[in-house]
């Protein structure tokens, strides 16, 4: 019966759980789903790394390649972050060039890193003016089942840490940029970003983590990121539903303490690649 | 191999009882890939998830082996997988669809469940006017029978060509609109086999309504 | 140039550091072991991971893992054809997406599918569809898209075997599995299953019998479904290569059988639909 009823209404199906304060797949209101972390285990790239948050399943690998700044950032690098939905991960996508979620994910993650700092652009110059670093950041969604962006943030920042630049100097004598490739070091990752998503159902009811059906279901979506030190990030929120002032904090509040249990993640399984 | 046929073994009571509800003669239970050769076309009649090549009778699918016998004629053997039976849409079934548009001389319908299976992947459907029901055909107006959003069940009649999509009817008591919503957004009540009636404002609709059967409850 | 506009771009050209190390890497050695331990002129692959059922959307997926090399494959479908013209009453269609992710190869990819991914589609395309029983899906069509994680050489080979695991992970009917194995003939002597590393090396001699070769084969019935060898080779090496593959093949069989089994046991345990 259960199985007849949601595909007859799967709205009103999930509207009787959540009255009960709890969700389809047995999690209450405000509990995310089991969050895996595998950093490191792709050798072609510079720094890479896998994240499931449940069933949603993450890579982001990083590609570091050296070019000209700009002429108005000099002494800048570059970071190039790009989210890909593959026809792979969900039924609902094509091949092709990148859709609007792709989109608007790659853009969410770009102004992230721009605005809160996660890297001095300034580490990846070379020299300042003729060479500096571009990180390349590819992300891409091997399994798309809902909060997309909360995954994709945490993939970044593992990457991230995990990569290591050659050494690169530019040689007196050609002015030709030399390479080391055994000498590597890492970057300096300053801040730990981590985000949050809540869904809205039918105006009041406030879930975090949503899955692909709670996302299509939902009547707003919003985002949070915060730092350590609970610090505001940013919170995203485009349109939708009407919110409380109340029922932000709350979603802040749940998201300072998740910042919290992913910084741990990331650091303890960081800390078991240096180690083995 | 041997281990791995072993390790299916004492689930397969319970998961072929779940398939077929009353018990048959069975034999074998053992777990085969696709390619294996199961036994000659002599000892058993092809049945699904098999194919014959060469005079023997090989598995297509990775699953368990499924030996029916009814009466004196030969066993027919199957191989099945588990939850899922089938796959596409074929030729008689029952299966559940969503209204999607209507006009007056069709209904278009996204195809959800085929017998108790949901489909991954939803496939379109036509039900045209003339299929609706099946006494006073030529008076059948589609508005007075389907409204976009309705919960129906149809018979596959046929796969339709090319340039269509598959053919349902609904020409059978057991058949039609088993959910829909009233103008107020409630689930309707049906009334009789033409009429539903909202719970709310008590106010009557018109629809093709199907007599819910045991077997059919779950859809 | 037209501009993609659809994605962050970033400098408009770029190199990658490789290009300017100060000492050419070595190249691989013709004689002696192999880089990682296996040796020439055996059937010596590289031992490989394999799993089933791993993405909750598709219809069946796979990944597999043989060194470094790293695929994941997932089977949509079988759902309407997207193209009325390319809907056939009678038979099903069978669509394969092959691609790299950028970052697995030494050097950057781009995002858009290139002429080399376009090819490798069309190979497993027609290595898989001798197997599939296309006829039990009529109008509607079966996707398989693979996606290159990293590459660490025969990645076509390696290809083929996880999206017909992925394909009997779906439940779609087959005729049978299909494995893939290759080769890389230097000279007189070959390797089997060779890295990156080990298909790009041109050899001292640039004599004859130089080549790769990948072969798809049918085990449960001994057929080939799908060949392919770049370079020059006498009939003779090319024989003796094709022999050495199907030996390949089989090597993988029993591990392919038995990851088989542990996810349609694991299915058959799953709580049944009501």
């Amino acid at each position: 019966m259960a199985a007849g009823f949601k595909t007859a209404d799967l709205l009103e199906y999930y509207r009787r759980f959540l009255k009960e304060n709890c969700r389809p797949d047995g999690r209450v209101l405000l509990e995310f789903r089991p969050t895996t972390l595998n950093i490191g285990s792709i050798s072609t790239a510079d720094g890479s790394a896998l994240v499931k948050v449940g069933n949603t399943t993450i890579i982001c690998g990083i590609k570091a390649e050296l070019a000209t700044p700009t002429v108005e950032a000099p002494g800048k690098g570059y970071i190039v972050p790009n989210v890909d939905l593959p026809p792979l991960c969900s039924s609902r996508f094509r091949p092709g060039p990148p859709g609007e979620p792709a989109q608007a994910c790659s853009q969410f993650i770009a102004d992230l890193i721009e605005s809160s700092e996660i890297i001095q652009t300034d580490d990846l110059c070379v020299e300042r003016g003729k060479l500096c670093w571009v990180l390349y950041c590819d992300l891409m969604c091997l399994d798309y089942d809902g909060n997309l962006r909360d995954a994709c943030v945490i993939a970044l920042l593992a990457a991230l840490k995990n990569t290591q630049l050659p050494e690169a100097v530019i040689s007196t004598e050609t002015h030709l940029p030399v390479v080391d490739l055994e000498k590597r070091h890492g970057l300096k990752v300053c801040k730990h970003p981590v985000a949050s998503s809540f869904c809205i159902f039918d105006e009041s009811t406030l879930i975090v983590d949503p899955t692909d059906e709670e996302e299509n279901l939902s009547t707003a979506r919003i985002t949070v990121v915060t730092e350590e030190g609970d610090r505001l990030c940013a919170v995203h929120k485009p349109g939708g539903m009407s919110l409380s002032g109340q029922k932000l904090q709350e979603c802040i509040n749940r998201a300072t303490v998740r910042q919290k249990e992913i910084q741990k993640l990331t650091d303890k399984v960081l800390s078991s690649v240096k180690t083995s | 191999m041997q281990q791995a046929r072993r390790a299916g073994d004492h689930t397969n009571m319970v998961f072929h009882f779940l398939l077929h509800g009353h018990i048959m003669h069975t034999t074998s239970w053992f777990l085969f890939f696709p390619g294996e050769k199961l036994c000659s076309a002599e000892d058993c009649v092809l049945g699904t998830g098999v194919y014959l090549r060469h005079g023997y009778i090989h598995s297509s699918l990775a699953g368990y082996v499924v030996r029916k016998s009814e009466g004196k004629e030969l066993p027919m053997i199957s191989v099945v997988r588990g939850t899922e039976l089938q796959l596409l849409p074929d030729v008689g079934a029952i299966v559940t669809c969503k209204v999607t548009s209507i006009n007056p001389r069709f209904a278009k319908v996204h195809i959800l469940k085929v017998g108790s299976t949901s489909l991954k992947d939803h496939f379109k459907g036509t039900i045209r006017k003339e299929d609706v029901r099946a006494t006073e055909k030529d008076k059948v107006e589609i508005y007075k029978s389907f409204r976009p959003g309705d919960i129906v069940l149809a018979k596959v009649m046929s796969l339709g060509n090319v340039e269509s999509s598959y053919l349902l009817t609904t020409a059978e008591n057991e058949l039609g609109v088993v959910v829909a919503h009233s103008e107020s957004g409630a689930v309707m009540v049906p009334i009789s086999w033409s009429e539903m009636q909202c719970p709310l404002t008590y106010a009557k609709e018109l629809r093709k309504v199907a007599r819910v059967q045991a077997k059919h409850l779950e859809a | 140039m037209p501009t993609d506009t659809k994605r962050v771009r970033g400098p408009d050209v770029s190199q990658s550091p490789s290009l300017f190390v100060c000492q050419p890497a070595d190249g691989v050695s013709p004689q002696g072991p192999r880089a990682d331990g296996r040796r020439r002129d055996q059937v010596d692959v590289r031992p490989v991971f394999v799993r089933c059922g791993l993405v909750s959307q598709a219809k069946g997926s796979a990944y597999i893992e043989a060194g470094n090399t790293k695929l994941m494959c997932c089977v949509y479908g079988p759902r309407e054809t997207e193209r009325k013209d390319e809907t056939d009453m009678k038979c099903g269609r069978l669509t394969t997406d092959m691609r790299f992710a950028p970052f697995s190869c030494p050097e950057r990819g781009s995002w858009i599918q290139g002429s080399q991914e376009k090819d490798f589609s069309t190979m497993l395309q027609e290595s898989l569809q001798p197997a599939v029983c296309l006829h039990k899906y009529p109008r509607s069509q079966i996707e398989v898209n693979m996606m290159v994680l990293e590459n660490s050489g025969s990645v076509l080979a390696h290809a083929i075997t996880c999206a017909s695991l992925a394909l009997a992970d779906a439940g779609i009917e087959m005729y049978d599995l299909v494995l893939g194995c290759s080769l890389r003939q230097n000279g007189a002597s070959y390797v089997a299953d060779p890295t990156s590393a080990e298909e790009n090396d041109r050899g001292p001699d640039q004599s004859r019998n130089q080549g790769s070769l990948t072969v798809a084969f049918l085990p449960s019935l001994n057929q080939i479904s799908g060949l392919q060898s770049d370079g020059e080779m006498s009939e003779d090496t090319l024989t003796a290569g094709v022999r050495t593959c199907i030996e390949g093949c089989y090597k993988l069989y029993p591990l392919v059988q038995q990851v088989l089994s542990r996810c349609v046991s694991r299915a058959a345990c799953a709580p049944p639909p009501r």
